[in-house]
């Protein structure tokens, strides 16, 4: 502890598309400067932002206040915020968040925001440097699973640790539950609203991060399919996924919809006939795995508004079941949880789980978005041969020890 | 096994008429156990969307998300007794979808479902909501100890008992709470009751240590007195229930309302007139719901002129246990819209603190009462109280000695009336799967 104590104080650079109020620049910006609640107390990372880039500045932009509130300083290029104006390398880690902003939106409904490209300036001046320093970059690596694989390669070459992701799989879990390491799932389906392309992907990674537990690691996807409309409830039908793992994913859901935002009372939306009729436009994620896992998530808008996840663990008689908790607005405390994942990165310049969760979760999504485009078929995706293993330990917020 | 009850000689005597009456009536005889499912009856004084009565009800006719399935309770709900019907009334309406279901316009009919004799095999009380004529300490008089006693009538003319379920404190009245306990007891009427807080998620999902020696305890909270108090009560007591030689009860109480509470903050300890701030600050810090204090951040710790602006009428219960732990109930409506709870506990270096979750807004099912229509359920199923009733005894006497301190603007009570021993459950009884 002493020597901690002594150690300088990090130094970080944040790269964002806007800081305006509760954009995750924002919120997650934010908990380096003020501080956040953690283990029942109000913490203060020992770190300082020192500098920002930002990219766009729209009404409401609040990055030169923060600036002039917290003494640090925005800089007009990625390369001289890592450089805090000099001519080197000058902060121990970089936040890349590039959600929220106006950017196009390609064909497959892809906002194209620019993660890569600023993790390729970053790498950049890694490059002349001859060193990175750790980056975590805010949700998925880049629309476009070529350009998350020349992230991940890039990484590798420097040899920097680097976390991604969504705050799905370090939020709250109700129950508390984990998949127990190395357990042979047998079918697996989540539940997700929202948008595509941004809310699906976090659906994704919070299947993802309970079945890259299963026994022998993840191997990657094999093919992928994306269904919509009535051939969504068909599929089920078909046994393609299970009605079972619906009801149970819906047992773990606290959303109101039809009768029940009527007149209060508890929905069993598996059974009533109220499911299809909620549900004006679903879709079906179909996942197949290398090794043979079958997982698939639910977007169904209009019946729920959270996140749930259901899967049959072998050798269990019960079915394992959990909603992915997102604390209410404005404090958004699950990204209290995702930026204390951050600050341990920076602090011990070791990842706590594999960026290739995330690399293979964007190669998923940006597939299952080919798929939509290309008339619903399934997809081979030989490509999405990443394989690595999760770590032992569980990473979620209130996880047991 | 818990230890006897210890109620006051004022209290007894106040109950004398009806153990007297009981004793003529031979109370006590279990009902027959049958292998049938149980008939519950309900008494329940409104229904209307997200009161009390509609989500407890509904949990019983429409099931609910349980584990990995939706659960239909192993009970079937044959009786009502509705006392007001607002408009939004829908007990009307359940009681036409679920046939079994019938209205009954008196409390012993509905118990008889309008025959001569006990008909069901469970009763629950469910006095929340409905309007209700509110005393000049503010209290509004629920008539839960009335549903009981008229209850109690039934049991005697029948010379049987069901297992009873009362929602919330007993009654807003101390004599009346300790008369229900006794009466209880006395005729040997298996009575679960309290808030739905004990039983819900928790978040980190956390219990009070084995053998805790529990120094100083606090729960903050949002809503009124008369109220929400109770729920942050029995928040505080289901935790410390739990230390080391069980419960001894509480022996004197202060309230404070307004300024004096940013003194207390300001004091920095309980023996200057406050509590320990690192309760305070554990107990924000698992809230979700933190007011922010300044515009433009989304969550920030507030400072105390922070807490001052922004709480317009703060309250706090201060209390001492008779074997010396502290506790602190706050209520800090506009900071903090949910409940949490702290404790120090002695030798660890870290309070213990979570939150007690109720559901993320009002879109959401209030699924704090998924578990507490569980309990109920595996209640009547089993005859056996989940919890100790002393539980909420202690609570509902607590809040009305709260409400006293508050009715003469602040002041110690003394309440050797509340020195109720009892011993937990050695099992956690809070939702955790």
């Amino acid at each position: 502890m002493a020597d901690a104590a002594k150690a300088p104080r990090k130094r970080l650079a944040i790269i964002t598309t806007v800081w305006r109020y509760l954009s995750h620049a924002q919120h997650m910006g934010d908990r380096f400067l003020v501080g956040y609640p953690w283990n029942g107390r109000w913490h203060r990372p020992e770190m300082d932002v020192v500098s920002l880039y930002v990219d766009q500045k729209p009404e409401g932009d609040q990055s030169q206040a923060r600036a002039d509130e917290f003494k640090f300083k925005v800089y007009p290029t990625i390369a001289e915020t890592l450089r805090c104006g000099t001519d080197r390398l000058a902060v121990d880690g970089v936040l890349i968040i590039g959600e929220h902003g106006d950017y196009p939106i390609n064909e497959k409904g892809q906002i194209l925001y620019p993660r890569y490209e600023f993790f390729k300036q970053c790498v950049d001046v890694f490059d002349k440097e001859g060193r990175g320093v750790p980056v975590f970059n805010d949700k998925h690596l880049s629309y476009s699973f070529d350009k998350a694989s020349q992230m991940v390669a890039a990484r590798k070459r420097l040899g920097f640790p680097m976390l991604a992701g969504s705050s799905l799989p370090v939020t709250w879990r109700l129950p508390s539950v984990e998949v127990p390491l190395d357990s042979t799932i047998e079918e697996a389906l989540m539940v997700g609203v929202g948008g595509s392309d941004p809310m699906d992907f976090h659906a994704l990674e919070a299947m993802q991060c309970m079945l890259e537990r299963r026994r022998n690691g993840e191997t990657g996807v094999k093919a992928v399919q994306l269904l919509q409309g009535p051939a969504v409830w068909q599929a089920g039908k078909d046994g393609r996924w299970s009605r079972r793992l619906l009801e149970a994913a819906l047992a773990r859901s606290t959303s109101m919809s039809g009768n029940a935002t009527k007149d209060g009372r508890p929905q069993d939306l598996t059974h009533s006939g109220e499911l299809e009729q909620l549900v004006k436009d679903p879709a079906a994620y179909l996942i197949e795995y290398n090794d043979g896992l079958r997982a698939t998530l639910l977007m169904i808008n209009g019946a729920v508004s959270d996140y749930t996840f259901a899967c049959r663990v072998r050798g269990h008689s019960q079915i394992l079941s959990t909603q992915f908790l997102l604390p209410v607005v404005p404090n958004v405390t699950y990204s209290t949880c995702l930026m204390n994942k951050v600050e341990e990165m920076i602090a011990s310049g070791k990842a706590p789980y594999p960026v290739e969760r995330t690399q293979l979760v964007s190669g998923i999504l940006d597939l299952c978005l080919e798929s939509k485009v290309r008339a619903n078929q399934r997809l081979d995706t030989p490509q999405l041969n990443v394989q690595y293993r999760a770590p032992k330990a569980s990473q979620f917020g209130g996880a047991p020890a | 096994m818990p230890e006897p009850l210890k109620i006051s000689r004022r209290t007894v005597l106040a109950a004398a008429p009806a153990a007297a009456a009981l004793s003529m009536t031979g109370c006590g005889v279990l009902a027959n156990q049958t292998a049938k499912r149980p008939r519950i009856a309900a008494l329940v004084t409104e229904v209307r969307r997200l009161s009390h009565g509609e989500v407890i009800l509904d949990r019983f006719l429409e099931g609910f998300g349980w584990e990995s399935g939706h659960h239909h309770p192993q009970v079937d709900l044959v009786s009502l007794y509705v006392d007001q019907f607002p408009e939004g009334d829908l007990s009307r309406e359940r009681a036409a979808r679920f046939p079994q279901l019938k209205i009954y316009p008196s409390v012993a009919e509905a118990l008889t479902c309008g025959g001569e004799k006990l008909a069901v095999d469970g009763v629950m009380i469910i006095g929340e909501h409905g309007k209700y004529p509110v005393n000049e300490k503010g209290q509004t008089l629920y008539p839960r100890y009335e549903f009981f006693q008229q209850t109690v009538d039934v049991f005697s003319k029948n010379g049987r008992v069901v297992p009873v379920f009362n929602d919330k404190h007993l009654s807003w009245n101390w004599e009346l709470c300790a008369k229900m306990a006794l009466t209880a007891r006395c005729m040997g009427i298996p009575l679960m009751a309290g808030s739905s807080l004990p039983v819900t998620w928790r978040i980190p999902s956390v219990e009070m240590p084995d053998e805790a020696e529990v120094e100083e305890a606090m729960a903050i909270g949002n809503g009124n007195p008369d109220s929400y108090d109770f729920h942050a009560l029995e928040t505080i007591q289901c935790f410390v229930e739990r230390r080391k030689d069980g419960e001894t009860g509480v022996v004197r109480l202060e309230a404070l309302r307004g300024d004096v509470v940013w003194k207390a903050l300001a004091a920095g300890s309980w023996s200057a007139g406050g509590w320990d701030p690192t309760l305070f600050e554990a107990c924000l810090c698992r809230s979700h719901t933190l007011t922010p204090a300044r515009e433009g951040f989304n969550h920030v710790y507030p400072t105390p002129e922070d807490m001052a602006r922004i709480v317009k009428d703060p309250v706090a219960y201060r209390f001492e246990y008779a074997d010396r732990l502290k506790a602190t109930m706050l209520l800090l409506n506009g900071l903090v819209g949910d409940i949490t709870f702290a404790a120090r506990i002695k030798g660890q270096s870290e309070p213990l603190s979570t939150l007690m979750y109720l559901g993320g807004s009002n879109d959401t099912q209030p699924f704090n009462f998924d578990a507490l229509v569980w309990n109920i359920e595996q209640f009547f199923l089993t005859r056996k109280v989940p919890y100790p009733l002393e539980r909420t005894l202690l609570t509902s006497g607590l809040v009305a000695a709260g409400i006293e301190s508050l009715h003469r603007k602040g002041g110690w009570i003394d309440t050797p009336h509340l020195e109720i021993s009892y011993l937990a459950t050695r099992h956690s009884t809070f939702r955790r799967t």
